[in-house]
């Protein structure tokens, strides 16, 4: 039986907001999809786009990134910033070739457990049903081991 | 052209500054970046069609090394990249001494004469043919037909690409790239003393030649490069496989301008993009 | 040894031959001036008064970045795995003495104190057609570094431009004999049919190598150096377009968090990390002590260690440079300085 395609997704999620209101939603036992990697960072202004090339580099076929809303950061502007940056790198993506739904934004608070649960199916269910990133999978052709005839050699 | 030389000797005899970064010939006609430090050596300094050179790169290298003004040459566009460096905080205004040139456009191929088909794409839309503020001005300049902007057709058949489309496009570019660097060492804004290619703990961008490697380095350079480059195209002209880094740059340039309203190199008490926000900026994007 | 010539037509029969039997063919396709992989023998195109391309094809046998091993950890232990061989053997055609040169020069450097394999396999089985060059800019100064236009060291075979688009072929060593007798059917022995073409300007010599020689083994300290680099930017345009530098960097890349390859990858000694150590030290920490040991090591160390000059005179570095910072001026100068003293 043919395995069906889970998307892999990265979350990087700011530690006082979205973290949060991701914990809420598991503390509330709410039902969600677990295609979802979250990697906590102190604030959305940390968040290099250096990070979502390794991501995808790494066989990703999705990222998002979210954090508190504007005004509500937990180091006043971190998140001001942020936005700005996003909005240079997703067009910036986009113009050479890396869709806007493999790159995903949300302001989700603390307390928005539902809303959390909500962005992130719905970001698993767009990738779903874009398919697996695999042009940029190919992009790591070099450095994955080759389909070998032999076998390994073994070292200690 | 004369005058260009009596600028700068006076400049150099009256110590004003303590060197000029400028153009000077070589036997073979060459033009090329030279440094004057005495007034004999401002007699080789030269400005015509083909000092294409973007000066404004030896600023970060030179101004740390002694005291005194450092004097340097530049045309309207090479302006912009010296606006920038003091915008970021890499030199200050009181610590130059601006030569600047009227020009009427430089050379595409360096090695053939300077004629309307052979002149930079930036010339054809150069608003700044004076620049706009300096120490002295020389140069009276002529006006020329220049090349027509044959990158805007590249860029509309791009937009009009799928995604897949776009990224075969690109890695088909990027699979070029030999990893010299030649874009980072001759754009005036890459002046980080390390740049982030070369952290390996952790390496965020291989330092290999791969696909991978390629499409990372060239797309966090062009991201590194928003809202921060001047359009001088020396990337472009540097690299040594023909690879078309100012679709990306002028792509980030046009961004910047459209959800902006921000130009980098206009004004050197202007906050930068990145380094600056609004409240009031756009999220539509945003969930 | 008879004189043989070919006509560029039944030459490219020859090329369709090579890649009808998959060899691996490396040559100037018509209306490019840059070595491609040719995979049809009639675009192939010979012309000996091009300008020589911006590149150099040591791609084709020291590759810009080439994987050494890949490994997988396997809980305790690690499994390591060769990397695919390209079986296919290599054959430059239409090499200009300036390129064809330079691989028995950097074949010392890879075969010193370890017999680097990599390269080894593909220079080994491969075969370098030369071809005699008409070309003459004000970058060119082959004659200087002890070549020539008509120079055959390096190529296997070599051609030289006769009338009516003809060759006089030549084999320069047995792999090219064996050549020469593998597809006789396609030569004509009547030497003397159709006359050279004369190269229009002949390369004059630009500086005595033995002067230069000397004055860098003397003048390591001069104050020469504390101006002739400082227009470069230290990118490393040069060393990589240069048919003869070689120097290489080793990384090991991850693909996954268990698997991964340790790749050969160009380097330069422009850069400013290149002799950077781990406690931090750099004893070439700026780009005029960077660019002496450019020339040092290509004028001076190189001849002392394997009596070769590692440089062919091509003048690609000069013509791509970004600053258009001329490695034949510096030589002249130093010449000129050299001939003061």
């Amino acid at each position: 039986m043919e395995e069906k395609f889970e998307p892999k997704i990265v979350a990087f999620v700011c530690n006082w907001c979205t973290y949060t209101g991701a914990d809420l939603a598991g503390t509330s036992r709410l039902k969600q999809e677990a295609n979802a990697r979250l990697i906590r960072v102190p604030c959305t202004g940390r968040i290099d786009p250096v990070f979502v090339i390794k991501a995808f580099e790494s066989g990703a076929d999705g990222v998002l990134i979210s954090g508190c809303h504007p005004g509500d950061c937990h180091y006043n502007a971190g998140n001001f910033h942020a936005r700005r940056r996003w909005t240079m790198f997703k067009n910036l993506l986009e113009f050479v070739g890396i869709d806007s739904t493999r790159l995903q934004f949300s302001w989700v608070s603390a307390s928005e457990g539902k809303k959390w649960v909500s962005i992130v199916d719905g970001v698993i269910d767009s990738v779903r049903a874009k398919g697996p990133f695999t042009q940029y999978k190919k992009m790591n052709k070099a450095i994955e081991i080759p389909v070998q005839t032999g076998e390994g050699v073994s070292a200690k | 052209m004369n005058e260009l030389k009596q600028i700068c000797k006076d400049v150099l005899t009256e110590k004003k500054a303590r060197l000029i970064i400028g153009y000077s010939e070589d036997k073979n006609k060459r033009v090329k970046p030279f440094i004057a430090r005495t007034p004999e050596d401002a007699e080789k300094l030269v400005f015509n069609h083909h000092a294409v050179n973007n000066l404004a790169v030896y600023i970060s290298r030179f101004k740390n090394n002694f005291e005194g003004k450092i004097g340097i040459v530049v045309k309207g566009c090479d302006l912009k990249a010296v606006t920038a460096l003091i915008q970021e905080s890499q030199v200050k205004r009181e610590d130059l001494y601006i030569i600047g040139v009227n020009c009427s456009g430089v050379v595409r191929d360096i090695d053939q004469e300077f004629s309307k088909d052979n002149s930079q794409i930036k010339c054809k839309y150069c608003q700044t043919k004076t620049p706009p503020y300096f120490d002295a001005i020389a140069e009276e300049s002529k006006e020329f037909e220049l090349t027509d902007d044959d990158q805007q057709e590249l860029m509309a058949k791009i937009e009009k690409m799928s995604a897949e489309e776009r990224l075969d496009f690109w890695n088909e570019q990027f699979e070029k790239c030999i990893k010299c660097y030649a874009c980072r060492q001759v754009c005036p804004m890459c002046y980080c003393e390390q740049c982030i290619a070369e952290k390996s703990e952790p390496q965020w961008i291989d330092s290999s030649a791969t696909a991978r490697g390629n499409f990372a380095w060239n797309t966090i350079r062009a991201f590194h490069m928003a809202g921060r480059c001047i359009g001088c195209h020396e990337c472009e002209r540097a690299c040594p496989m023909d690879i078309p880094l100012t679709l990306l740059t002028r792509k980030m340039g046009m961004v910047a301008s459209s959800e902006f309203g921000y130009r980098p190199g206009m004004s050197i008490d202007e906050p930068t993009l990145i380094g600056s926000y609004s409240t009031s900026d756009k999220e539509d994007f945003i969930k | 040894m008879e004189e043989l010539i070919i006509s560029t037509e039944n030459f490219k029969k020859i090329v369709q031959e090579l890649l009808d039997k998959e060899f691996k063919v490396i040559g100037i396709p018509e209306g490019e001036n840059k070595y491609q992989e040719i995979t049809d023998g009639n675009k192939l195109s010979l012309h000996p008064e091009a300008a020589p391309t911006n590149s150099s094809f040591k791609g084709y046998f020291f590759p810009k970045s080439e994987p050494i091993f890949f490994y997988k950890q396997n809980h305790s232990s690690v499994d390591l795995f060769d990397p695919i061989e390209d079986k296919k053997g290599i054959v430059v055609i239409g090499a200009k003495p300036c390129d064809a040169s330079a691989l028995p020069i950097i074949s010392k450097v890879f075969n010193w104190d370890y017999k680097d394999d990599l390269f080894n396999k593909r220079y080994d089985s491969s075969l370098i057609i030369g071809m005699s060059c008409h070309y003459k800019d004000d970058y060119c100064f082959c004659v200087s570094t002890k070549g020539s236009p008509e120079n055959t060291k390096g190529s296997d075979v070599f051609l030289t431009s006769l009338e009516n688009n003809y060759f006089k072929v030549a084999a320069i060593t047995p792999k090219g004999n064996s050549f020469i007798k593998e597809y006789a059917k396609y030569f004509e022995k009547d030497g003397k049919k159709y006359k050279p073409v004369e190269r229009k300007e002949a390369i004059p010599e630009h500086f005595n190598y033995e002067k230069v020689k000397t004055w860098l083994d003397n003048n390591f300290e001069n104050e020469f150096w504390d101006t002739a680099g400082e227009m470069c930017l230290g990118c490393a345009q040069c060393a990589f377009v240069c048919p003869t530098c070689h120097c290489f960097d080793i990384v090991d890349e991850q693909c996954s968090s268990c698997e991964g390859r340790r790749a050969k990858n160009w380097d330069a000694c422009q850069f400013s990390l290149f002799t950077k150590h781990a406690s931090g030290h750099n004893p070439r920490d700026n780009q005029e002590k960077r660019y002496r040991q450019r020339i040092s090591h290509k004028f001076k160390y190189y001849k002392d260690k394997f009596d070769e000059i590692l440089c062919t005179g091509c003048g690609r570095c000069a013509r791509g440079c970004p600053v258009s910072l001329d490695i034949l001026q510096v030589v002249e100068d130093i010449n000129a300085l050299a001939e003061k003293s």
